[in-house]
């Protein structure tokens, strides 16, 4: 079973999703019994990582940091993210799972890309004041990134939940939809591509009302000034809105058209992703 | 007075940090360290906004040097390189490392497990009065750092001028 985040921690959890395989925001997430990994304990779980469990090579998960307070927090397909004290504040450690299968040479080189791209992203959306986790350290031996951690936040997914479940509000998330609007057009004007664009890689810090949102998990990221690129991220994150959280189309609607004011190199970008739509997945050409 | 932190990542190794006003033999000090007989990294607390920094700088350096991969030839210059935003290791030196008309001098101690450093040994070498890590803020010449680093004006909204230090002294050589 897919190794959900720290769900059990009451409400205020935040879902940190290590950098999954595809679009896969549409599962259900089970709730999983409380991974607390006090110490210097490593993953309950051993062997294949929790993918598709298809796995017929054991992976070695990556040994855990000793880091104060560890916890692990998620168990992905390409990285184990855990949470502990590093240099005395609360950072986020993201471990890299090596693949076997993988020709060492092209491993390496993967490894080394995606991390390279994810402090990149980050350092790039900083400068240009886009909320995201500071750096503070990377390791190019073992291939993994040491971050803040943005502590007592929810994921936008967890708070659009608990709002649909509650049923009121509905106002707040329309101005929650026109905040990511506005946030994702300046991170695509500073031609940042996201590449995992998902309500689960966009933290709210407290206090919820502020809707001061943090954009997280850029190990998929690039640069790009093209509106292709910037058409697909938006697309990827209609989708995942689309499937993970029902009757949220006049949100996803709000969320673009502040995108689409607060961008100034907007207009190619949205009428590539009317093109990107109209090519998706399981459009049948046949009458 | 002075701090001490482990390296979570490097239990064998520990990280004190000594700071110093009033200091009159910055001179003598500068040329104790290039020596060898002060065996820390003489920092210039002007360019230090928080110890978060030092520890940061510290944990690169040792991470590097356990690899083999450090720039420069020592773990103490490899401090004082880690610090700064630029490849240039001599221009580091200039503006991390203490020149000698500084007063003020921020020494950082790298200690591991067979290794024991006097903390009062060195005190006593320097010409200038002890005091508390609390003090730091008011040496921090917040508008040279801001400058040294290229901060820029938004990051003020997104997070401490730490958090924007730290960032670039991590991703320096990713580029």
């Amino acid at each position: 079973p897919v190794m959900a985040a720290a769900q059990a921690e009451a409400g205020t959890a935040r879902s940190v999703t290590a950098e999954p395989a595809g679009p896969a925001m549409g599962d259900v997430r089970p709730v999983s019994p409380a991974m607390g990994e006090r110490g210097a304990a490593g993953p309950a779980v051993d062997g294949p990582e929790g993918e598709a469990g298809t796995a017929t090579v054991a992976e070695e998960p990556p040994a855990p940091p000793a880091l104060p307070g560890l916890r692990l927090v998620q168990q992905g397909a390409e990285a184990h993210v855990y949470r502990g004290l590093f240099l005395g504040r609360a950072a986020v450690a993201k471990l890299r799972v090596p693949k076997r299968y993988r020709h060492p040479a092209l491993e390496e080189r993967l490894s080394r890309r995606r991390m390279a791209q994810e402090a990149r992203s980050l350092l790039r959306c900083r400068r240009a004041g886009i909320p995201a986790p500071a750096v503070y350290f990377v390791d190019y031996v073992t291939n993994s990134i040491y971050l803040e951690d943005i502590v007592d936040s929810i994921t936008v997914q967890d708070h659009i939940y608990s709002v649909q479940k509650s049923g009121d509000d509905t106002s707040g998330l329309h101005k929650l939809a026109e905040k990511m609007g506005e946030l994702l057009a300046r991170m695509h004007d500073e031609d940042i591509i996201h590449g995992d664009l998902t309500t689960a890689n966009l933290l709210l810090r407290p206090p919820m009302e502020k809707l001061d949102l943090v954009v997280i998990d850029f190990g998929l990221s690039f640069i790009s000034g093209l509106p292709e690129d910037k058409g697909v991220d938006l697309y990827v994150l209609e989708k995942a809105f689309i499937s993970t959280h029902p009757d949220t189309e006049t949100m996803f609607q709000a969320l673009l058209k502040t995108y689409a004011a607060t961008s100034k190199k907007s207009g190619p970008v949205i009428k590539k992703l009317d093109e990107v739509r109209l090519r998706g997945r399981k459009r049948s050409m046949i009458g | 007075m002075e701090r001490t932190h482990r390296l979570e990542l490097f239990p064998d190794h520990s990280v004190t940090l000594l700071l110093f006003q009033h200091v009159k033999n910055a001179a003598a000090l500068r040329k104790k360290a290039m020596e060898g007989s002060i065996d820390g990294a003489l920092i210039n607390p002007a360019m230090i906004v928080d110890p978060f920094q030092i520890l940061v700088a510290a944990n690169k350096a040792v991470h590097l040097q356990k690899i083999g991969k450090m720039k420069t030839r020592t773990l103490n210059a490899e401090i004082i390189f880690s610090l700064s935003p630029s490849n240039n290791i001599s221009d580091a030196f200039k503006k991390f490392g203490i020149s000698d008309s500084d007063t003020a001098v921020l020494i950082v101690l790298v200690m591991d497990g067979d290794k024991t450093v006097n903390l009062a040994d060195i005190a006593s070498q320097v010409e200038g009065q002890q005091v508390s890590l609390d003090e730091l803020p008011q040496l921090t010449d917040t508008a040279k750092v801001e400058k040294m680093y290229k901060v820029t004006p938004q990051e003020e909204n997104i997070g401490t001028l730490v958090d924007s230090v730290v960032c670039r002294m991590s991703t320096k050589d990713v580029l």
